[in-house]
């Protein structure tokens, strides 16, 4: 398919950005879809502030405990624990998107019987383990962190 | 490399970053603030464990990063030649924040 597709142009997007979030009913797979770009793209925005961090390194240590004091203020404890939550979203879901898109976790192929009910709702179950997880490792940080402080 | 190719190379390096990273985040952040003490941050960077462990959490994130905002931005509907100049935008992007990234731990391990 893919070779066939070469040098085609591709289908128009006609929802854009706006898409992420409503084209009608969306069922919970398409929200999950949403909340692992926005981590993602959070999480790439915290690894780049990461990196320029790092550079103050270079400067020897008055510059690194410089901006080391920034990030021990309040609000970047916060931003920490948002960090820690994205990453902990992002790891379970990406882990179940694997899984699914290798084909693990999908189930036997069955006839399609009128009321339809496609693979991935067949094995939702999977998708609610995987969210009492992250409530229950985001939980867990959140407490690790206040106790921490 | 077909796009299924480098889709299996999204998903290895998203199973590298999370052990790697995920270990990265516990011991930075839920040990005592020592971690971040120019004392400990120079002992670490002059350590070659720990040198290679950066270097491939470099490789493992700026890969699987990059790779998942080609995602994102190719769901706009690119023509063929703006997703070559997007691909080619994309290695340069990664080349370069990797030189610059990889500089920092370098320097550090010998200096």
């Amino acid at each position: 398919m893919e070779a066939a597709n070469k040098g085609k142009a591709p289908l128009q997007n006609r929802l854009g950005i706006k898409g992420w979030a409503w084209a009608g009913r969306y069922k919970i797979e398409r929200y999950l879809y949403t909340l692992h770009r926005l981590t993602g793209l959070g999480l790439a925005a915290y690894i780049t502030i990461h990196m320029i961090a790092n550079g103050f390194r270079l400067g020897g240590q008055g510059s690194w405990e410089d901006i080391m004091s920034i990030f021990g203020t309040s609000g970047f404890k916060v931003g920490e624990y948002l960090v820690m939550a994205a990453f902990i979203i992002h790891a379970l879901n990406g882990g179940r998107l694997m899984l699914q898109h290798l084909g693990i976790t999908l189930g036997k192929p069955k006839p399609p019987v009128y009321p339809y009910v496609d693979s991935l709702r067949r094995k939702r179950s999977l998708i609610w383990v995987m969210l009492a997880l992250m409530a229950a490792l985001a939980i867990y940080t959140l407490v690790a962190f206040v106790i921490g402080e | 490399m077909r796009e299924v190719h480098w889709k299996l190379l999204q998903y290895i390096a998203g199973i590298g970053i999370f052990f790697l990273v995920g270990y990265h985040l516990i011991f930075s952040h839920f040990q005592s603030d020592e971690i971040t003490e120019w004392s400990s941050v120079s002992d670490r960077a002059a350590n070659a464990g720990w040198l290679t462990f950066y270097v491939l959490i470099l490789i493992f994130g700026i890969y699987h990063v990059l790779h998942g905002i080609r995602g994102i931005i190719l769901e706009f509907s690119l023509p063929p030649s703006a997703v070559k100049v997007l691909d080619w935008s994309i290695v340069l992007i990664g080349v370069a924040v990797f030189g610059y990234a990889v500089y920092i731990p370098i320097n550090g391990f010998i200096g």
